[in-house]
Parts: C-alpha cells; sequence; structure tokens
C-alpha cells in the first residue's frame, strides 16, 4: 500500500532514485531523501516503535527530533533516530527494545499491567527482602535500556575542526534567510546552519496555500546566494552553546567548534502535543508533523483526519490537508470563542465540522492498539465532569493536534537567556539575552511570515551593529504576537489514564498528579521522581505541559514559572563527534629510537616513555634488571635521563631566588660546583628536588624531577615576579638531553670523548664543568645518584644521539650496557636516595624523610620554613627508615606499599623495597613509628597475604655507607 | 569555550592557561603569629565574587592578575603584577 | 511481582502518603537549624530526630531538597580510601547504605556493583596496592587485580587503550556500589519529616547572629529564627555560610562536571574508574551511563558546563570502551565541589559556639551521607565531636595534623 503523494513542490524526495531497504526483516522502497520515518509511512507501516515503559505501538509523532519512540537498531549500530536519519540502499533497521519482534513484542504485555507501576513504582518494591533485590534488579535493567550494545562495533570518530565567523546564525527559516540577508550587506562573514537537509523552516510546509511560500523561499535563497560572505550549511546542528559565543555544530561526518563573534537564534518552535486518553497512538501527529510529511515527503499521513487546534495554524492545516485529499472529518477547536479569522469561513466552506469549546476526550484504539479508529468530543462547558449522552463519536485514521507551541530555545538556554512565560501568548519568550546573541523569529514570539522577516532583518542589524560593522540604527522590532498561538490548558484528564505527557517516558496526566501528592511539587523534584523530560528528546514537547500540570494542581498561574534548566546538549551527539581523532600527547627522549633498537622494555612516567629494562633474551625481567644494576656496580652503565627537569637560571638576583625556594644554602656554593637542592611548600611539605650547579657568579643550573618540572618552572617564573627578582629563566627540558654514565670505568670511557679534563683534581666529586662530549657542547658533572664515579652529562636534544653513539661504542671494550629505570631506582636504593612522589607523600615533611640535613632552619628564609618551625618540635608521627631482611630470606616477598604494623595498628608502609644483586638480600625504605626507628629495632611487616614478616632497621646508605665509590680515581 | 586575555599576548582560549589560584600577599614570617602564618598557609577565600587570581599563559610563560567574576565566570578585567593596586 | 505493587492496582485510591509535607510559616524558633537541604543536612536531620529525640528542627533548603551535590553527583558509593580515617568512616557509610532501602522503606537502588580503580602506570599502581592494604588491614574488602582478572569480570574493556597507557592492574572493591542518589536525600527526608522535622524549600539563609562567640539566630529572606545550635550542610555553598560567622576555612570551590548517555541495554555491571584517564563510568539501572571527569581547573561558582569536558571524556571512554562510538550523550551538566587541601572533610565543631560545620566534602559527598548525618547529628546532639571525625575537625588545618588523603598524587573521586 502506497500512501505517496503526486509529487509537491519542494519536496526533499528525488523520485528518479529509488532506495531498497528492510525493517524489521522485510523489504521496502523508498525515494533518495526519505528518512527512515517517511519511508515506512509511505510504504503504510504505522509502528515504528515500542514505548520505553509500556512498550506500546508508537509511529510518527512530530517530524522535529522528538519522534524518540522510533528508534532503530542496524547491524551494530543502535538508538538510530528514525525520522532524522535518511534511508539508504541496502540498509537494514530493526526497532529496538523490543523481545521478539516490533508487532509481536512480548514486552507488550507491561502495558495491561500499568496499574501496578505507578510513578516512581519502583522506588516503592523489590527492596524486601534485601536478598531478592539483586534479581529484581536485574529483571529491571533488561527490561529497561533502549538499544544492545555490541561489544564487537569498530570505534568511528569524525572529523573534528575550528570554525570561525562574525555571525553565526541558526536557523535557516524565514527569519534566519533575513536576518543573513541583512548582516551580509555590512561585509560580515556569515554562517547560516540548519538541522533538516533543506532550507526554509517552516516556509518548506507551511503556507503551501498561501501560494507564495516556495517562491518567498526561492526569492530568499537566492539573495542568500548572491552572497559570497554567508555560508549556508544545512543537515549542521547546533548541538552546543558555551562561553563566549563558542558553539559546538555537527552533522553526520563532522563536529566544529565555532568561535563567532556574534550568534543569532532563528531556530523556531517545537509544536506541542494536547493530552488525551490514548494520545500516542500510530496516526496522532503534531500538525507540524503531518504537515512535514506531505510537504517534504509527499506521504499522507491518515485519510480521514480530525484536527485538534487552538490556533489559527489548526484551520491552516485543514486546508492543506483538503488539498492533498485528505478527508478532514472535523475541526475540534478548544478555544469557546473558535477563530476569528477569515480562516474559519475557508475550512467550513469546504464543508468541514468545526466543534468550538470542545475537547478529544479519547482517541479509540485500533487493534493492538496500533491505530486511531476514532475520537470521542466532549464540550467544554457541558461535559465536565461527565455527560457521556452528549459525547460525539467520530470515526477517522488520524488526529492532528495544533494546540501550541514552545520556543526551540535549547541554544538561547545555554547561553543563559532570561526566558519568562508571557501570559498573554502563553508561552515562554526570550526577555533578555546575553550580549551578543540575539533572538529573531518565532523563538522570539514572533508568528506573522511578513514580521518574522522583518525580525530577523532587525537582528541582523544589532549583530553587525554589536561587532562594529555597522553604525547602530534605529531599527525597531516588530511587535510579539498579540493572541495567544497556544493552548493554556490543552490537557484532559481520564479515568484510564493513558493520556501521556512525555512518550519518551511513557509520563502520563497521573504520574505528574501523583508526584506532586507525594510532594515533589517544583519542576525540578518533579523532573527526578516522575523522569519526566529525562529520556533522549529531553522534554522537549513534555516539560511545558508538565508545568502547566504542577501550576493546575499547586493552584497557580504560569507567570513568573520556570521550566528545568536546560544544558547541552541540544540534541543527543555521540562520543564519536565528541572525540573526534583522539589526541594524546606523548613525551619520547631524544633518544628513544637508539633504547628501542637496544631491545628496551618501555613504560609510561607522567607523559614520557623510558626504557624500563633492556631486555635479553632468556633472561627474566628481574635477571635483566640485576644484570643492569651489576654492570653498574661492576663496569659502566648508562641511563637516559632526558626527562628531568633542566632549568638555567641567570641574572644578578639567582642567588636571592635559590636561597628563597630551596631549603639548603647556595649563595656560597663555588662556580663549578653542584649541591643537592630539596624544594616545599609553604606548609613545609617536601615536593620536588634536585641538582643546583653553578656555571658562573650569576649564572644557575637546575635539575628537578621528572614530574615536576613544569610546575617547578611555572613556580619560579611566579616567584621572581611576586618577588621583584632581577632573573631569568629558561626552561631547557625539551631542549636538553641528559645521561648518567656511571661506574668505575665512567672515566676511561669518557676521557677520550671530550676535552674536559677529568682527572679527579681538575674535576672533583659534585664539580660540573663544560666542555665538548663528541664534539658536542655539554655540561659534565659529577653527582652520585647511584653511588658510583660517574658523569651526568647534558647536551643539547639534538646533539644526543652522536654523544651517545659515540660513549656506546668508547665504552665497548669496557662493557657498557645502558640501564634503565628500574635498574636506575635499585641502585639508589642502594645508595638510601630518596625518590620525591615514591618515597614521599602529599605530606611528608623533610623531618620524615631523613633529609633534615638538607634543611637549613637558620636561614633568614625559606619557602615552608615558618611553617616547620611551627611543626618542628611537634612529635613526629613517622619516619622513614631503612631495612633489610636476613641475606636467606627469599619469600614471599614483601612489596612496595605493604603495611608496617604495630599492635594491630598502622604505623607506615614500605615505599620501596627490592633484591639488592650487590648486598645480595632484601633492602628496602619504610616508614614507622619513630620509637621503632632506631638502627636495630624490628619492623612488622604485613604482607598481601595478611602475614607479617620481620624486617631489621639499618642505617642507610645499605651500600658503600662512606661513600667512597663515587669519589673513586678509576 | 572561554576567552581570556593574557596582557601580553591578548584573548586567547582559556585552554592555553593555567589557574595558579588566589592572590596572596604573603605575611612577614618573622613578624607574624603561628595562627596568621597557618591562616596564610591554608584558608582562602572561598565565597563567591569578584576575585584577583593569578593565572599562568602557559604558551608564553606569562603570570599576570586576573579580576574574575567566579559567579558569572567573568573575566573583568587583567593585568600584570606590577600594575595591581592594593587599594583596590 | 512484589505484594506491594498489587496494592496500587487495587486500591482505588493512590496507596502512597504524601512523601514530604508543606510546612507552614516558619516558627520563632527551634532547637536546632540545619542550613542546606541536601542529602547530608536531611540525614542529620533524621539522625536528630530518631537517635537522639530532637524533632523541634528546621531544614533550611534555599532551593528544592536535593538540588545541590546530592543530585549532581555520579552516585558512586565506597569506602576503599587511603587512610584509616577515612577507611573507617566511609566504611560506616557503606554499612548503614546496605540497610536504608528497609529503613526506610523506599528502594533505592543500593546496587552493589564492584568497584575498579584502573593503573595505568606503576606509581599508580603502587598507590592502588597502598590503598588495598590500608583497606584490608581495615577489614574492608579490596584487592589489587590484574588484567585477567578485570577482562574476566569487563569483557568488553580494551586494556590496551589503543595503545595510549595500557592498563596494568586495578584495585577492586567488591562492595562499590551505585544508588538513586535523589531518592537517599528524599528518604532522610520523608523520615525527618515524619517525625516532626520542618523542611522550608525556597528559603534562603541571609545571616547568622553571634553573640558573645556563640550562635543565637538565623535570618532568612522569610524571617528570623532563634536557635542556638546551627549546622552547616551546604557543601558547595559553605565559604558564604562560614563567613556569616565569621570562619576561614581552606575550602575552594571547583565545578565537577558529570554526563549521561541515552539508555542502553545492560552490558556493563562494574564501576570503572581510571584516574589517569580522568574517567569514571557505570550503568545505570535506567541503562544510561553515567559518566564524570576530573575537577575543573579554576575555582568557579558556577554550575555551567563546558565542551572540552564532553570532548576528553569522550575520548577516554573510547580508550577503554572503542565500540561506544556511536553512543550518544544526552545531557551534560556540573556540581559545585567544596575542595580542601587533603582531600579529606572538615566536620564537627568550630571555635563559634553552637556552630557546627559539614563541609569539605569535595568530590565524595555522596557516599558519606549517611554517616556524615549519623556523627554529625551525635555532635550535634551532645555538643561533642563523634569519636570518628575527630580528625577532620577544622582546627587539623592550624595544629597541622592534615589527613593523608591526598596520597603520592593529587587523584581525588
Amino acid at each position: 500500500m502506497s500512501e505517496r503523494l503526486d509529487k509537491r513542490q519542494g519536496e526533499w524526495i528525488d523520485r528518479s532514485r529509488s532506495i531498497h531497504f528492510q525493517f524489521e526483516g522485510d523489504d521496502y522502497t523508498g525515494f533518495h531523501g526519505d528518512t527512515i520515518s517517511s519511508a515506512l509511512w509511505a510504504n503504510g507501516v504505522h509502528i515504528l516503535g515500542r514505548s520505553f515503559k509500556y512498550h506500546r505501538p508508537r509511529g510518527i509523532f512530530g517530524f522535529d527530533d522528538i519522534d524518540c519512540n522510533a528508534m532503530m537498531e542496524s547491524g551494530s549500530t543502535t538508538n538510530i533516530r528514525a525520522d532524522l536519519t535518511l534511508i539508504e540502499e541496502g540498509m537494514s533497521v530493526k526497532a529496538v527494545n523490543t523481545l521478539g519482534s516490533l508487532k509481536k513484542d512480548r514486552l507488550r504485555f507491561l502495558d495491561y499491567f500499568s496499574a501496578f507501576t505507578p510513578v516512581g513504582f519502583y522506588y516503592k518494591a523489590f527492596h524486601t527482602p534485601k536478598r531478592l533485590f539483586p534479581f529484581y534488579e536485574n529483571q529491571i535493567r533488561k527490561i529497561a535500556g533502549l538499544g544492545k550494545i555490541d561489544a564487537q562495533t569498530p570505534m568511528k570518530t569524525v572529523i573534528k575542526d575550528y570554525g570561525f565567523c562574525d555571525i553565526l546564525i541558526i536557523g535557516a527559516g524565514p527569519a534566519g534567510l533575513s536576518a543573513a540577508i541583512e548582516a551580509a550587506a555590512s561585509g560580515a562573514n556569515i554562517i547560516i546552519i540548519d538541522q533538516t537537509p533543506h532550507p526554509g523552516g517552516t516556509l518548506s510546509y507551511r503556507y503551501k496555500n498561501k501560494g507564495p511560500a516556495i517562491d518567498l523561499l526561492n526569492q530568499l535563497l537566492e539573495k542568500v546566494k548572491a552572497c559570497n560572505n554567508i555560508k549556508l550549511q544545512l543537515s549542521t546542528l547546533a548541538s552546543g552553546y558555551y562561553a563566549d559565543h563558542w558553539v559546538c555544530l555537527t552533522n553526520k561526518e563532522r563536529m566544529t567548534k565555532l568561535r563567532a563573534q556574534s550568534v543569532i537564534v532563528a531556530s523556531g518552535c517545537y509544536e506541542q502535543p494536547a493530552v488525551f486518553h490514548n494520545n500516542d497512538l500510530p496516526g496522532i501527529m503534531l500538525a507540524s508533523g503531518a504537515l512535514r510529511l506531505i510537504n517534504h515527503y509527499a506521504v499522507k499521513p491518515f485519510q480521514h483526519v480530525v484536527i485538534l487546534a487552538a490556533n489559527a495554524d489548526g484551520y491552516r492545516c485543514a486546508l492543506d490537508f483538503h488539498e492533498v485529499g485528505i478527508h478532514v472529518v472535523a475541526l475540534v477547536d478548544l478555544r469557546r470563542e473558535g477563530e476569528q479569522s477569515e480562516l474559519d469561513k475557508q475550512v467550513k466552506g469546504l464543508g468541514i465540522t468545526v466543534y468550538r469549546g470542545h475537547f478529544i476526550y479519547e482517541a479509540i484504539a485500533g487493534k493492538m492498539k496500533a491505530s486511531v479508529q476514532g475520537v470521542v468530543l466532549r464540550n467544554l462547558d457541558t461535559d465536565i465532569p461527565v455527560n457521556k449522552e452528549s459525547e460525539i463519536k467520530l470515526n477517522c485514521d488520524g488526529i492532528a493536534m495544533s494546540v501550541g507551541w514552545t520556543p526551540a530555545d535549547g541554544i538561547l538556554r545555554q547561553g543563559s537567556t532570561r526566558m519568562e512565560y508571557d501570559t498573554r501568548l502563553e508561552q515562554f519568550l526570550p526577555i533578555e539575552c546575553v550580549k551578543g546573541i540575539f533572538a529573531a523569529g518565532r523563538v522570539n514570539g514572533v508568528y506573522a511570515l511578513k514580521d518574522q522577516l522583518e525580525d530577523g532583518c532587525c537582528a541582523g542589524a544589532e549583530a553587525t551593529a554589536l561587532i562594529g560593522l555597522t553604525k547602530p540604527g534605529n531599527n525597531k522590532r516588530p511587535p510579539k504576537e498579540e493572541s495567544p498561538q497556544s493552548h493554556p490548558y490543552p490537557i484532559s484528564d481520564h479515568p484510564r489514564g493513558k493520556n501521556f505527557i512525555d512518550l519518551d517516558e511513557d509520563v502520563q496526566v497521573k504520574d505528574i498528579v501523583n508526584s506532586v501528592k507525594e510532594g515533589f511539587d517544583s519542576a525540578e523534584l518533579l523532573k527526578r521522581y516522575s523522569t519526566l523530560g529525562m529520556g533522549p528528546s529531553q522534554g522537549k514537547h513534555a516539560n511545558l505541559l508538565a508545568l502547566r500540570i504542577l501550576a493546575h494542581l499547586r493552584g497557580e498561574t504560569m507567570r513568573g514559572k520556570q521550566i528545568t534548566t536546560a544544558r547541552p546538549f541540544t540534541s543527543p551527539i555521540s562520543m564519536g563527534h565528541l572525540a573526534g581523532r583522539i589526541f594524546t600527547p606523548l613525551r619520547r627522549t631524544a633518544l628513544h629510537h637508539r633504547h628501542k633498537a637496544l631491545n628496551a622494555k618501555f613504560m609510561y612516567a607522567g607523559d614520557w616513555l623510558r626504557p624500563e629494562y633492556y631486555m635479553t633474551d632468556g633472561l627474566s625481567r628481574n635477571q635483566c634488571i640485576e644484570t643492569e644494576v651489576q654492570n653498574v656496580r661492576n663496569r659502566i652503565g648508562i641511563v637516559d635521563q632526558g626527562t628531568l627537569g633542566k632549568i638555567e637560571i641567570n641574572g644578578p638576583d639567582v642567588v636571592t631566588l635559590l636561597e628563597k625556594v630551596y631549603t639548603g644554602r647556595f649563595a656560597k656554593l663555588k662556580i663549578g660546583m653542584t649541591r643537592y637542592g630539596l624544594m616545599c611548600d609553604e606548609s613545609g611539605v617536601i615536593i620536588d628536588d634536585g641538582v643546583i650547579s653553578r656555571l658562573a657568579d650569576d649564572r644557575y643550573y637546575i635539575s628537578t624531577t621528572s614530574s615536576g618540572s613544569a610546575a617547578v618552572y611555572q613556580t619560579l617564573q611566579r616567584l621572581v615576579i611576586e618577588w621583584g627578582l632581577e632573573v631569568i629563566l629558561v626552561n631547557t627540558t625539551s631542549t636538553y638531553c641528559a645521561m648518567n654514565l656511571a661506574g668505575p670505568h665512567a672515566r676511561k670511557v669518557l676521557q677520550p670523548l671530550t676535552d674536559v679534563n677529568l682527572d679527579p683534581d681538575a674535576f672533583p666529586y659534585l664539580g660540573i664543568r663544560e666542555g665538548i662530549v663528541a664534539n658536542v657542547p655539554a655540561r659534565l658533572s659529577r653527582v652520585g645518584f647511584v653511588g658510583e664515579l660517574g658523569y651526568e652529562i647534558h647536551l643539547p636534544a639534538d646533539g644526543a644521539i652522536t654523544a651517545w653513539d659515540a660513549i656506546m661504542t668508547a665504552g665497548q671494550t669496557h662493557g657498557i650496557c645502558p640501564f634503565g629505570v628500574e635498574a636506575q631506582r635499585m641502585l639508589r636504593l642502594e645508595k638510601g636516595h630518596i625518590i620525591v612522589s615514591q618515597d614521599t607523600d602529599g605530606l611528608t615533611l623533610p623531618f620524615e624523610a631523613g633529609m633534615k640535613w638538607a634543611v637549613k632552619m637558620d636561614k633568614p628564609f625559606f619557602i615552608g620554613q615558618r611553617s616547620l618551625k611551627i611543626i618542628e618540635n611537634k612529635q613526629r608521627e613517622r619516619i622513614l627508615v631503612g631495612f633489610i631482611f636476613p641475606k636467606n630470606y627469599l619469600s614471599p616477598k614483601p612489596k612496595e606499599c605493604n603495611l608496617v604494623v604495630k599492635n594491630g595498628e598502622i604505623k607506615g608502609r614500605i615505599t620501596s623495597v627490592g633484591f639488592s644483586p650487590t648486598m645480595g638480600q632484601l633492602i628496602g625504605l619504610a616508614y614507622t613509628a619513630p620509637e621503632d626507628s632506631d638502627v636495630g629495632s624490628t619492623l612488622s611487616i604485613k604482607l598481601d597475604d595478611g602475614s607479617l614478616v620481620e624486617a631489621k632497621v639499618v642505617k642507610i646508605p645499605f651500600y658503600d655507607p662512606k661513600n667512597l665509590r663515587q669519589k673513586i680515581n678509576g | 569555550m572561554k576567552i581570556l586575555k593574557c596582557p601580553i599576548n591578548g584573548p586567547r582560549p582559556i585552554q592555553e592557561f593555567i589557574f595558579g589560584g588566589e592572590y596572596r600577599p604573603m605575611p612577614d614570617p618573622n613578624n607574624t603569629s603561628n595562627e596568621t602564618w597557618a591562616d596564610y598557609v591554608f584558608n582562602r577565600a572561598g565565597e563567591p565574587g569578584i576575585k584577583r587570581e593569578w593565572w599562568y599563559h602557559l604558551a608564553s610563560g606569562t603570570w599576570f592578575i586576573a579580576e574574575h567574576d567566579t559567579v558569572k565566570d567573568v573575566f573583568i578585567k587583567t593585568y600584570l603584577l606590577q600594575n595591581i593596586t592594593e587599594d583596590e | 511481582m512484589p505484594y506491594r505493587l498489587l496494592r496500587f492496582a487495587l486500591n482505588k485510591k493512590y496507596a502512597e502518603p504524601p512523601m514530604f509535607t508543606e510546612p507552614s510559616k516558619l516558627k520563632k524558633s527551634y532547637d536546632v537549624v540545619i542550613i542546606g537541604g541536601g542529602g547530608h543536612g536531611l540525614a542529620a536531620a533524621y539522625y536528630l530526630a530518631r537517635d537522639h529525640g530532637i524533632t523541634n528542627v528546621a531544614v533550611i533548603e534555599k532551593n528544592y531538597i536535593g538540588s545541590g551535590g546530592t543530585g549532581r553527583n555520579t552516585a558512586i558509593v565506597r569506602s576503599n580510601y587511603l587512610t584509616a580515617e577515612g577507611v573507617n568512616f566511609y566504611d560506616k557509610s557503606v554499612k548503614l547504605f546496605l540497610d536504608l532501602s528497609t529503613e526506610f522503606n523506599l528502594n533505592l537502588f543500593y546496587s552493589e556493583r564492584g568497584h575498579f580503580t584502573l593503573a595505568h602506570t606503576d606509581s599508580a599502581l603502587r598507590t592502588m596496592r597502598w590503598r588495598a592494604e590500608v583497606n584490608k588491614h581495615m577489614g574492608v574488602e579490596s584487592v589489587l587485580v590484574d588484567r585477567a582478572f578485570i577482562k574476566e569480570i569487563i569483557p568488553e574493556i580494551d586494556l590496551d587503550c589503543r595503545h595510549n597507557m595500557p592498563v596494568m592492574g586495578a584495585l577492586y572493591h567488591p562492595p562499590g556500589a551505585i544508588a538513586r542518589h535523589d531518592a537517599v536525600a528524599w528518604g532522610y527526608g520523608r523520615g525527618a519529616n515524619m517525625r516532626g522535622v520542618e523542611i522550608h524549600q525556597n528559603t534562603t539563609v541571609t545571616g547568622i547572629e553571634v553573640k558573645n562567640n556563640k550562635v543565637v539566630g538565623v535570618k532568612t529572606n522569610k524571617g528570623l529564627i532563634q536557635t542556638n545550635r546551627i549546622l552547616s550542610a551546604v557543601a558547595g555553598y559553605t565559604p558564604s555560610i562560614t563567613k556569616m560567622v565569621g570562619l576561614r576555612t581552606p575550602i575552594v570551590i571547583h565545578p565537577l562536571q558529570a554526563c549521561v548517555t541515552e539508555p542502553m541495554k545492560p552490558w556493563l555491571n562494574a564501576i570503572v574508574v581510571s584516574a589517569s584517564f580522568h574517567l569514571y563510568i557505570s550503568q545505570s539501572s535506567r541503562g544510561e551511563l553515567v559518566m564524570g571527569a576530573s575537577l575543573d581547573p579554576y575555582e568557579l561558582h558556577s554550575t555551567r558546563s563546558t565542551l572540552d569536558f564532553a570532548e576528553g571524556l569522550s575520548g577516554h571512554t573510547l580508550e577503554l570502551f572503542p565500540f561506544l562510538s556511536e553512543c550518544k550523550i544526552l545531557r551534560q551538566w556540573a556540581g559545585l565541589s567544596d575542595m580542601t587541601p587533603d582531600f579529606s572533610p572538615i566536620m564537627g565543631k568550630t571555635c563559634v559556639e553552637g556552630f557546627y560545620i559539614d563541609a569539605g566534602w569535595g568530590t565524595w559527598g555522596f557516599k558519606a551521607t549517611p554517616a556524615s548525618g549519623k556523627t554529625m547529628a551525635f555532635t550535634v546532639a551532645n555538643d561533642q565531636n563523634h569519636e570518628i571525625i575527630q580528625p577532620f575537625n577544622l582546627s587539623r588545618f592550624e595544629q597541622y595534623e592534615l589527613v593523608g588523603e591526598k596520597g603520592a598524587a593529587s587523584v581525588g573521586h
């Protein structure tokens, strides 16, 4: 059965291109340009989906981004909106949320059980007895939800780009187009978007009977085309408005983040339904939905229609319907006075009966509630409460509702526009927009076509004046509509309910009534309790109705009422759109590819990738690490330290700065020497450490931890300003690479490659020298993190590979091997050096971490000093100590963060632990109570499995306590 | 995305900036009670209003002061620290 | 079908008594005034009435009940905290939650789903072990699990995260649960209301009268109330209230954003959190994915939404669950988080006599609702800090006795 009409002027389908598709396993044909909904309706298919709660059949409702009961799944894609999605050749879709098939949905019995499931029923049952709740919850979860998710679905992301324009116009209807034309004269760069694939807004489907609609649209479009500075983007939705005119535009292939100087919102209105028993049957539509079906897709929505009207639009619909051969059974006008314009006569002239002051009491359902068979009308004055005798029954297969509008104000509200209920128009109106946002056309309460054009013009002129392209003119906005376009209460009660407010969520009138009775009597509480407006259409057709009922029940007027807060998105938007091609920054050191070639196992450290260790065939991870450790101790190793923060500090006030930010003393640090530096925050907590080197009188070079580098640099910059110091900071973290060459053979390997005299007398321990390494300018410093003779080599990143290669070649005969982060951790642990953020936490004070030696409390000032003075004499709660396990102790191995306990109380935790290849035993650092921190004390450590093992507190460093190794003359 | 005006680089998207907290001049550590010092270290003016805040333009390394309406999320003005007037 | 539902069908008159009564005008005086009609305030009122017989109580709410953090969080309940003090407190809360539906005769949909905190780096893994060890020691179910374990429970997850920071392991907390957050406030509200507590919605506190360092009254837009005991339970609005009594606190307010997707059939049982990806995600009983990210980076008292949040969150979600790319986000929103320097609440008595504070709930307030209500009711009733909230006293900052909940890195939730 085809419901396709003859060609309509300006129709959106291309009849030369047939499209074949499947719905619920059956084959259908539509035209290019058809949406799933229009194509199915053209094929006589009226059940497009089932409702969320009661699984009632649903059809086309509004064709305006609110048909959320017609959701499809196709292959692995789900929750496809049938009203918005165009059919494609070979497409196969089925309705979501049905058990079995759409027609024979096994959950349709839920409709008959609705008496058991009043509003919020799930709050009132299933929780006793407690043990059964998981069972009930499982059942409820299965029934709830829409489409099924398929975990095999490949990831689809779209292009994300940035856009810029002077004026963004949302809505290519009469107001939007005329705003664009007006503003274009100023030379402004304009983008006009519309959600639909064709421009025109109401001009594309309304006013057909008046003749000029399509002509007017064509004229406007021609003017738009003639302006090079107007870009018309169709099928594009303004999904969200954010601060400073940052608008998220989406279409199928793209998400654009657009920065506009000004935004004109000409998005029109959403038609609002009337509420009566069975108002959800397939065949009952918003009049605008029916008109869209007729004029966009040339599909006949119904054969015999009853129109429920409360405005002139309803009468115009009657004329339009009649024109395409629909039998208008009757026009039921909610208004006692009826329509006062010529339209009344025109409609009656066609032989259509008009019932003034009547309302639809119920729609009579066909079999399985899959269709409309007729309506029952009642007289507003005589039939309330009930006068069954005077009821009028009419047969029809469709109902068109034209009872009112609400502005499509999603973007306006997201843009903090103040909206107020206008008691004359019986709808919300924008009262005050944020600077740069303008409302025009029907969204602004301007309904007459010529006024809409005028309103658009004014908005265009105001926008160009705002951005300074034109002088502010004396444009006067046309008056708002004077007569109400919406009925204040198009709602009828019915003993059998099923008079739906929110089709997404199956919320009925009684649900609102009962919610209010229970005390949920504000718009927000009502929403949360009844789930009204929480569905995919976000209450576009429901919120206003609910507010009307709420006011009615409370005996209040609509004055001053507010709809629940509008938030992005205006229409749901896919995560693939929002994610775009996921961009995750990753930092690699200059030597990354050398590590890769050496078979490094990489690990993430903040944003950095670092070699954890170097893999060797046949050796376990631990064996590899132990080998690396031993190689440093016995021969020579090299580690990439490029991730360290590296900052140059120059200027006359350098010393002042360093003295104030580090806990140690630096004024007397000799040129060519380095010193350890510890940094605290204002509360005295350790936040960073590094090595401070003096290159010249007023030239220092400092290193920071890898994770702290950005924060330290930024903090120093701020302090320089705050303290008014004459200091220049240069962050060389990325431009410099660093490596540490360590082991007894370090000097032998390095000397031939550098012009720096490595003789211990010329270059003592803790010294720093500048020179070249393998012809690359470099800074060499003798620091002792791993506790062997060693040189930290800092050089420009582009010379890193040259130097590395030269060192590796030179070191070959001495047994050089690279070592990774893990070996370095063990090497420093053997020396008892702490790692800030591993051996310290968010509250660690220097006294607790054994760092008292690095803190000069008698200095005039350093950050954290004043706080440390306050806390200094307080009872310590924990002390970091070194501990060992007996040499013969092998397992189970304690792990980092295993707890130190005493008498069942937590006293601390292990912060670092591992098997020391050098010492041949398990060693580690742990926090413990001060009374247990003396050398020789016993720590009781609770392992993963809850068992307790004992470790002995020893003096640190574990290895080479006199620090002779790092000073040897190897 | 909000736009914030860096006093050196002009208006830039806020993603380029890092928030540096309330602008709080430090009391003289040698001349202040423990209570006042702890108040300086920990306590903040958390109530809504127009606040002077530290902001950092990451791309250029510029620290500056912004007067920020924390209710409307509007930046009223921005300037370098040297241009701050203490009596405001 | 449960008998209770049968009642609705059989009973012609609607079978449910009103949840709340609308009180008449404010009285001249109350024994206790609670500022803030969110979960915490209502819970405190409930326990004051039930456990301490103090029913001459007014809850003053400037908006509607549950309009603050209660209705804006992602409804996660867990007790796998890092410090003994924290675990102790939140464990009490979890235990109270378990019986709340029965107690209220209101189904809160308290659903134990199991809670995974994913670790993508070895330092994160170390922190997870720390938490696991403390939890186990305190008798809270928590365990460090490997990739295979995660995959078994959540087969859909891409542990390699599309080759960006693969998951190394996770902290698994079986009692981790989600609940209908609004209903928690309603349940407490109804329970308090039934016992005589008055709930005044749409009433704004404009000032607090203090004489000789003692509170004596509360000024509201609907008149002055005399009282000697005031409990402030206003989370994101705390600094405005404390200012009225001249108290300074370390609290700063940052927005925390969240979003939900369109409903889908159930597939995700567990609650998944990734600190490295700034993401937490769970599926509600209605089928929506409820998702949140980290705190907004700057101080703000506005619940505006940002696009960056939705973009970043979507990207990270797809790294773990790439098949969700066509799943649509329905709505985003924000709440105000009252952050403290040590990621722990501020609770108990203050130096102003009769002024009690329940604040500093940052991003972890919902799960604390029952325990905070119960302990604050005790504290107000006895004018003595409940033992388990003693570590959370406001004076801890002045004393430099912060609670170490922040751990090694600043990762909240």
